[in-house]
């Protein structure tokens, strides 16, 4: 039965005003939230395993001859929050802005561009510096294939594998 | 832009995450009426199309013919991830991939537009479509910009 227009009056005044008076007032944001991400340029390697676990490829890693660029395009991102989760060195943070309304396209990016490294035997520009830095400290029985491209660690490698197996008379031979 | 902005809400294969978003926003809780927004039926009585979804090839040329009734200035707000830059989507077979192709394509058959409006969120929120349209109406400034660090 509908109600007749002095009872909705009565009962409208009773509930009093529910509109949120939001461009105006802060927004009612709950904790568990998931907005946008911020890369912290401070702590980033540069490693791309963000990029990996990136379901929409939002960031994405672009490589030129001198450096390797993080790029994050929010405007594609899910805010799932993955990246947050697998980085290893905790550069990456969630927070709750969603307030990114724009209306030029650039300003939905940001870069983080780190410097590369070049292999010691080729030459060849391989991962960043700050990414071979941390190898380092990690892992310190790598001795110097840690400064090498992937291709020369193979071939260095099989070398002195084979060295090893025909003994070195024969390579000195050659 | 100052007078009240009459929407026209255009679906091209959205998941209605984010028309329901749209819903939302008119309800007496967030009202966007207060904006001067409304719904309207006809692209012909628009102001600005609220443009959702990754815009698919099945619904293309459709999309094309509700931006060309638009009357200028026309105005396209992409909403959502999938809106602004395809989302999940971008380079699956079946869709374009968001709105900037899009508008390559309006642009070749010599449509303008003349603003976009991007509002990233998958969904939005609610208050990212208020905060967008109180940005075209000049309430609130822009927050987001474009950053790049140099990282060593």
């Amino acid at each position: 039965m509908p109600l007749k227009p002095l009872k909705l009056l009565v009962i409208a005044g009773r509930r009093g005003r529910v509109t949120v008076k939001y461009p105006y007032k802060e927004p009612i944001v709950t904790p568990e939230f998931r907005g946008e991400v911020e890369i912290d340029p401070a702590k980033c390697i540069g490693c791309g395993a963000c990029v990996k676990a990136c379901p929409p490829n939002a960031l994405e890693i672009v490589e030129s001859e001198r450096e390797i660029i993080l790029r994050y395009f929010v405007g594609r991102c899910i805010f799932c929050w993955r990246c947050v989760d697998v980085c290893p060195v905790g550069a990456i943070k969630g927070t709750r802005n969603f307030e990114l309304a724009t209306d030029k396209y650039t300003d939905l990016y940001t870069l983080v561009a780190h410097s590369r490294v070049t292999c010691e035997a080729c030459g060849k520009p391989v991962e960043t510096t700050r990414m071979r830095r941390y190898v380092v400290e990690k892992v310190q029985v790598a001795e110097e294939y840690v400064y090498l491209c992937p291709d020369c660690r193979r071939r260095v490698f099989a070398e002195r594998v084979s060295a090893r197996r025909v003994g070195s008379s024969e390579l000195e031979e050659q | 832009m100052k007078r009240s902005i009459w929407v026209f809400h255009l679906n091209t294969g959205s998941c209605n995450a984010c028309d329901i978003e749209v819903l939302d926003v008119l309800t007496p809780f967030h009202d966007a009426e207060r904006f001067g927004v409304k719904l309207v039926t006809s692209p012909r009585h628009a102001d600005a199309i609220l443009l959702t979804g990754p815009v698919t090839a099945e619904s293309l040329p459709k999309v094309i013919n509700a931006i060309e009734a638009v009357p200028r200035p026309r105005i396209i707000i992409a909403l959502g991830s999938c809106g602004c830059g395809g989302g999940i989507w971008h380079d699956t077979y079946s869709t374009i991939g968001g709105v900037n192709k899009l508008l390559e394509i309006l642009k070749e058959r010599g449509i303008v537009v003349d603003a976009v409006y991007y509002v990233p969120g998958c969904p939005i929120r609610p208050e990212a479509l208020l905060y967008a349209v109180a940005s075209i109406k000049g309430i609130v400034s822009k927050k987001r910009e474009m950053k790049i660090y140099k990282a060593e």
